[in-house]
């Protein structure tokens, strides 16, 4: 069990998930407000939003623990005409920074809607160039496994897929927050959790798509490249973590899958919400789960070209 | 995160670095010099260093180990503080005058001198008393430290109890020449006797060519190898077994054009280099290989149409090979040829026999003998390791006899010999050497009263005189209280004490399991060392001792060419360790004895001995007339400021440039006045330049050989080098031989030499330990065979013992043979009985044979893998010893 | 000043002795774990039985050889390129070393560099590697390696004088393609030495020693 990167894990996939939101409830506020009005599009989201923050934050800790000397951290950033990292490194802190900005912003209702949704977008374009930055830092011509497609694929699919059912699980507690303590909006809220409910599993459904023919695909153009630690790092995953890529693999399908087809249909039928929100924690839970295996064997199984 | 990592380096310190040194000294607040004194006193000696003063001063520092190199070493030293080693640079590189570089263990020198495995102070075992206490504990027990008064006090009082009531017949010194001095005045000891690194070559090269076995004088200078033209290396492995430039110097034998062939189980990292051709032979079969080849030379030489054998030199300069060369009173059936025929044995040794029991394809064997014979100049050599084995006194014999019959003896550009990579050279002790250090002029004590006569062993007869152990026989002695003193005589002996002053007896000769049962039966044992080695894990007394580098200085015998290195004072004494020969003038004190006739002269003044009386060959005519002169100029200055007596003198080079450089080397060049070729006035005029033998030639027929094997009582051998399986050798590995049916142990195991140790010295250093991780190595046949992958951890089990080891699968070694490399520390898990470590002479028994030899390359045994219950960590990562827990 | 510094490796001659390994260690005090020059065997061969003659067996090119290997103080160094703080750096001499006052120990370079020279020091947190010994070359001496070499198969300099001097060839099994960081490094070939990336034959060290 190579539970070295553990850090890694932890940071890659909080900070993509953080994005994802992001990105995600940018989307939905706008769709939202379409439909019900800033306010109740705000009040939908601005939860959520505050929730992003923390995320982040344990993701940038967890960082921390990767470092064998942490306390030369701020020269991290001196590379960026050719490290990958640095510039991860300079929008992890953009996204995080801009991102604060703008929740301090929303919560406070500073500045006008269309400065903030100004700031959002930017702050939305810096997250997802570091989601791609991060992914880049793995195409090492050392690293077959890393180095494909398949990477950036993998990370985009996690920040969207990870992020948009974490805004629903933000989502259905934000809910039960209105119903106890703004009654009189409820319906309003109810319309629109199920709205936005519904497009995440459409959307989750289409992701865990891509996912479960990139993932196999992958595995065999690694496995036929010829490149011997390629086939490798294919026969590691098969040999000692199956039983965990089998795991990942079925989370992935239960909780994207079955599940999302069940909160599909639940919010576009209007079936009872307690089933809803048990199917959107668990499709979550199931997806973070499947995630975090994921990443896992990513870095458990790579295998490096040369000596 | 950073403090973390400090605190962890703290507690995990292995090493008493610079950094880590200072670190302390400024956490502690402390002064420069760590407690027990690593402060240096030498600046005042020396003169300005050459190198970067601020960086500190180089010194030529001891690497004075049993490598048989002994190179020149230099330390970095600042503060007391060793920073950093080098290797020789005093001069610039070329193949004809090399610098005198050193291998991977001398180079961690300074890890062992400074590890914190070293010992400290004097201990004794917990559960100890006088006349034992719980012997069985012996080997697992606690330490408790005590003063060095108490120390010595115990040793004196035990030894003295001793001698009493069981008498000094009951005390066993295996080693240590300083306290054999003591013991020699006290009444003698045991002494013990082996043939260790020579093999049969001891009784059987003494006997048959009248040359010792450490003697090379049977080698051609190293000018001369590059007029070789066919070079065969017989079970040599230099690259492992003599680090430093052996192998460098046999490259320009390649180089020249020479063809080379390497005949070894393996195909080993000298073969790799060197070998144009490699031939697979099992272990402790040589003997039988040669014998084919011999036989097919007998059989297809034609004098006049296709003339294989020397005949010329074979009737001038050898007695023995054919009836009408039989010395006076031999009879006349007992010469070789006929043997070799197998006129009377009905056995011819022919290639297809020989086939049969070396493993090697008959063709080859019948094509390397006329390869051998038609080739003008070959140098055929043997490594004393074929000589490591059981029943093999004949082999020596045999070796010569077919460079005889080559006549590729006394030849340039040919030459046939033994132990050819001695001393970081080759040949090195061939010929007078061009260096040689002068005597210490410490006067012996006069002879052990217990070993009789001063007799040399390997070719006394009747018998050995006195009480004297042989190494196989000694821990049956211990433990049965019967030894064999000679043929038919039995004897009874009662050891009680066991001092080991020196060397590493119980790691190192065969039959370690009996050695353990030895420890556990005696009353007292006792042991010196610098780290906690196998002598010492198993005593009741351990002494800390100095290492060459904590004292003033040390002239270790190094090869022909420079004879000696003079190494200088590093470090003051670690802690409380003290030097070998204090301890027994000590002891002498609390028994009653001089200890002014125990240590006479100060080590300064012995070293002043040697570096005066060394001599140089002048070099202005050839060798063999040359004479020699002083080689160091020395003035009342340099004899004023060392503090000794002696007398000025002219020479080659100052005093202190001798002591700054460590050596002295000449300039060489072919054809210069250095060039030697072994026994050219021999083969020239056999009558006038007799060899040191009964008839003065060389004995193909050797009857003082088989007279003195006889006379040992294990074995009888025939005159004529006959082949005799050995006990534990190729034959035994099936339990019918005729239908070729495997018995119990179907493995042929033998002991490589490995370059993380000499011999078992350095096993202790973790850098070291991670360079060569002492795996078992195995043929993928066997080890498929068995359901063994590589790196999987195997059980080695022979008749004597078992060990685990990480197998290395490879093709380098044949079929049907394994290695385990010799020389690892012996940890047994005393709950399974198994050897952790892989110590070969776990897998080696005590079984005398022949002269007496310590036959560790013959060795059968049983594979498999290993399940548990012990967790086999890799060896680098295994805890140092340190007995005792404060700092 | 030269250009670009480079090593070079006899393989034809290195008897897997080590001490150039240990040298490096003794020189910049390395615990024993990191080894910022080692020794890789590689080889490979059977053993097939006898065609005619039962019980025999006969060695079926069998083969190894040594190769040892530190840092190649590459023309184009991965390390340098992905290392954030800028602590992995090359000189105007082409050497290429680890300032560690500014590593964060990320091990970004250890994944990147095939030759596995950056290594992690774990007791202080930080990357390590080997430096050409600078501390020497700066004052006119040589690599403690390359003084140390009992073969002498080790030797160093301008890289395109040792091109000229031994060829052009950067890379034997088990040493990764040349052209992933174009190494500065020359190497004499073993006589039985496979091409990069075409051996029949493996890393036989044990894989506890890797």
């Amino acid at each position: 069990m190579d539970t070295r990167e553990w850090a890694l894990v932890i940071f890659t996939i909080l900070a993509q998930m953080s994005v994802g939101a992001f990105v995600i409830l940018g989307i939905v506020h706008f769709f939202a407000s379409r439909e019900a009005g800033l306010e109740e599009a705000d009040r939908l989201s601005t939860r959520a939003l505050l929730a992003i923050g923390p995320t982040l934050a344990l993701a940038g800790v967890a960082s921390f623990f990767h470092l064998g000397n942490p306390i030369n951290a701020p020269q991290a950033i001196n590379n960026l005409a050719t490290s990958w990292m640095s510039r991860e490194i300079v929008l992890v802190i953009a996204f995080s920074g801009l991102g604060a900005v703008f929740a301090f912003m929303q919560w406070r209702k500073l500045a006008s809607a269309a400065v903030r949704s100004t700031l959002a977008g930017v702050t939305a374009v810096v997250g997802l160039a570091m989601v791609y930055s991060m992914s880049q830092i793995y195409m090492l011509k050392t690293m077959p496994s890393w180095n494909s497609l398949a990477t950036p694929l993998q990370f985009f699919v996690t920040t969207f897929l990870l992020g948009s059912l974490a805004v629903g699980a933000a989502f259905v507690a934000n809910y039960a927050y209105v119903k106890r303590r703004e009654p009189a909006c409820a319906e309003t809220q109810c319309s629109l959790l199920r709205s936005s409910v519904r497009w995440i599993a459409l959307g989750s459904i289409v992701l865990l798509g891509i996912e479960m023919i990139a993932v196999p695909l992958q595995l065999a153009f690694l496995s036929a490249s010829g490149v011997p630690q390629g086939a490798a790092s294919v026969a590691l995953m098969y040999n000692r973590y199956g039983v965990l890529l089998a795991l990942r693999l079925a989370f992935a399908f239960v909780g994207a899958g079955i599940f999302a087809l069940f909160l599909y249909r639940n919010s576009l039928t209007g079936g009872r919400e307690q089933t809803l929100g048990a199917l959107v924690y668990g499709a979550f839970t199931l997806v973070l789960a499947a995630e975090v295996l994921g990443r896992f064997i990513f870095y458990a199984t790579h295998i490096k070209i040369g000596i | 995160m950073s403090e973390k990592n400090f605190l962890a380096r703290a507690l995990n310190e292995t090493v008493l670095t610079r950094r880590s040194f200072l670190k302390w000294s400024a956490a502690l607040g402390g002064t420069a010099a760590l407690a027990g004194g690593l402060s240096y006193g030498l600046k005042s000696m020396e003169a300005a260093a050459q190198e970067d003063e601020s960086e500190g001063e180089w010194i030529s520092a001891a690497c004075w180990h049993n490598c048989g190199g002994r190179c020149p070493n230099y330390a970095l030293v600042k503060d007391g503080v060793v920073l950093r080693q080098k290797s020789d640079d005093t001069h610039e590189d070329s193949p004809d005058f090399p610098q005198q570089r050193g291998c991977a263990r001398g180079r961690s020198q300074r890890k062992q001198v400074f590890g914190a495995d070293r010992l400290k102070y004097p201990m004794k075992r917990k559960h100890w008393e006088p006349g034992g206490g719980r012997k069985e504990l012996r080997g697992q027990d606690e330490w408790v430290r005590i003063s060095w008064d108490e120390a010595l006090d115990i040793v004196a009082s035990e030894i003295k109890r001793i001698k009493e009531k069981y008498g000094n017949e009951a005390i066993l010194c295996p080693g240590g020449a300083e306290i054999q001095r003591t013991l020699t005045l006290y009444g003698g000891y045991v002494s013990t006797y082996g043939t260790t690194s020579g093999g049969t070559l001891h009784s059987s090269k003494t006997s048959c060519l009248g040359f010792g076995a450490y003697n090379s004088v049977m080698i051609n200078d190293r000018m001369d190898h590059r007029n070789v033209d066919l070079f065969v290396h017989w079970g040599a492995n230099g690259a492992s077994s003599s680090g430093g430039n052996p192998v460098y110097n046999y490259l320009q034998n390649k180089k020249q054009g020479a063809r080379v062939i390497f005949i070894d189980p393996f195909y080993t990292d000298t073969a790799q280099v060197l070998a144009d051709e490699w031939i697979p032979i099992r272990p402790a079969t040589d003997h039988a290989m040669v014998l084919g080849m011999a036989y097919t030379l007998i059989t297809e030489d034609d004098p006049v149409n296709n003339p294989l054998i020397d005949w010329d030199f074979l009737n001038r300069c050898t007695i023995g090979f054919d009836a009408d060369h039989m010395p006076e009173g031999a009879d006349p059936k007992d010469n070789f040829k006929d043997y070799v025929l197998g006129t009377y044995d009905g056995v011819p040794k022919t290639p297809e026999w020989a086939s049969e029991i070396c493993g090697v394809d008959p063709d080859r064997i019948r094509s390397l003998a006329i390869e051998i014979a038609r080739t003008r100049n070959v140098a055929l050599c043997m490594a004393s390791a074929t000589a490591r084995v059981m029943n093999a006194d004949s082999w020596p014999q045999m070796f010569f006899t077919f460079g005889a019959m080559t006549g590729h003896i006394g030849r340039p550009g040919s030459f046939t010999g033994d132990s050819y990579y001695h001393q970081n050279w080759s040949g090195l002790r061939c010929g007078p050497p061009i260096i040689k250090p002068g005597s210490s002029g410490v006067p012996s004590v006069g002879m052990n009263p217990l070993e009789g006569e001063n007799v040399d062993v390997w070719t006394v007869l009747p018998k050995v005189p006195g009480i004297r152990l042989n190494d196989t026989q000694m821990w049956d002695a211990v433990v049965t209280g019967k030894y064999l003193a000679g043929k038919d005589d039995l004897r009874d002996i009662n050891i009680q004490l066991i001092y080991h002053g020196g060397g590493a007896t119980l790691q190192t000769r065969d039959g370690m399991t009996r050695g353990i049962e030895a420890h556990r039966k005696v009353e007292f044992v006792v042991s010196h060392s610098q780290i906690l080695t196998t002598n010492s894990k198993y005593a009741d007394i351990v002494l800390p001792v100095t290492t060459e580098w904590e004292r003033y200085g040390t002239i270790t015998a190094a090869n022909r060419e420079i004879g000696f290195v003079w190494a200088s004072q590093i470090t003051e004494p670690l802690y409380e360790a003290k030097d070998d020969i204090w301890i027994a003038a000590e002891i002498g004190k609390r028994l009653g004895l001089d200890p002014d006739v125990i240590n006479p002269i100060p080590l300064k003044q012995q070293i002043f001995n040697q570096i005066a009386g060394a001599a140089i060959l002048k070099g202005d005519v050839p060798y063999s007339k040359s004479e020699y002169e002083p080689l160091v100029t020395i003035t009342e200055e340099d004899i004023k400021e060392m503090g000794v007596e002696g007398q000025p003198q002219q020479g080659r080079i100052p005093l202190k440039e001798l002591k700054k450089r460590g050596y002295y080397q000449v300039p060489r060049y072919p054809g210069d006045n250095y060039e030697y070729v072994a026994l050219m006035d021999f083969r020239e005029d056999p009558e006038a330049n007799p060899l040191p033998t009964d008839s003065g030639k060389i004995e193909i027929y050797c009857k003082k050989l088989a007279d003195v094997v006889e006379s040992r009582g294990w074995s009888t051998i025939k005159p004529y080098p006959a082949y005799n399986p050995a006990q534990e050798g190729y034959e035994a590995t099936f339990a019918d031989w005729k239908n070729k049916i495997k018995g119990e142990f179907p493995l042929q195991n033998y002991n490589i030499h490995y370059p993380r140790r000499s011999h078992s010295v350095f096993d202790n250093i973790q850098q070291l330990r991670r360079a060569f991780p002492h795996e078992f190595f195995m043929n993928p046949i066997d080890a498929e065979a068995r359901g063994i992958k590589h790196g999987d951890i195997v059980q080695i089990t022979s008749k004597h013992g078992t060990v685990i080891r990480p197998v290395f699968v490879t093709s380098r070694i044949m079929p049907g043979v394994v290695t385990l490399p010799h020389g690892a520390w012996v940890e047994i898990d005393e709950a399974t009985g198994v050897d952790k470590a892989g110590a070969d002479n776990i897998l080696c028994g005590p079984v005398s044979t022949g002269q007496g030899v310590s036959g560790w390359n013959s060795c059968i045994v049983e594979v498999k893998k290993y399940e548990g219950p012990i967790q086999l960590e890799p060896d680098y990562k295994w805890p140092q010893r340190i007995p005792l827990k404060e700092a | 000043m030269a250009k670009q510094l480079g090593f070079y490796f006899d393989s034809s001659i290195c008897v897997n002795c080590k001490v150039c390994q240990v040298a490096c260690q003794d020189k910049n005090d390395l615990p024993p774990h990191l080894r910022w020059r080692r020794v890789l065997q590689y080889g490979g061969g059977d053993w097939l039985p006898h065609p005619s003659r039962p019980g025999l067996f006969i060695p079926n090119q069998v083969f190894s050889y040594a190769v040892s290997i530190s840092c190649n103080h590459c023309e184009k160094p991965a390390c340098v390129e992905v290392c954030p703080t800028g602590a992995m750096t090359k000189r105007s001499d082409g050497i290429v070393f680890v300032d560690q006052n500014n590593c964060i120990g990320c091990r970004y370079c250890e994944w990147a560099c095939p030759y596995s020279a950056p290594q992690y020091n774990d007791i202080e947190g930080v990357m390590s590697k080997c430096n050409f010994c600078m501390d020497l070359i700066d004052k006119g001496e040589k690599p403690a390696c390359v003084s140390a070499c009992v073969m002498r198969a080790l030797d160093f300099g301008d890289i395109e004088e040792l091109r000229a001097r031994y060829g052009n060839l950067a890379a034997i099994e088990p040493l990764p393609d040349a052209s992933i960081t174009s190494p500065a490094l020359v190497i004499t070939p073993h006589r039985h030495a496979q091409a990069s990336g075409s051996g029949t034959g493996r890393v036989l060290n044990l894989p506890e020693e890797l």
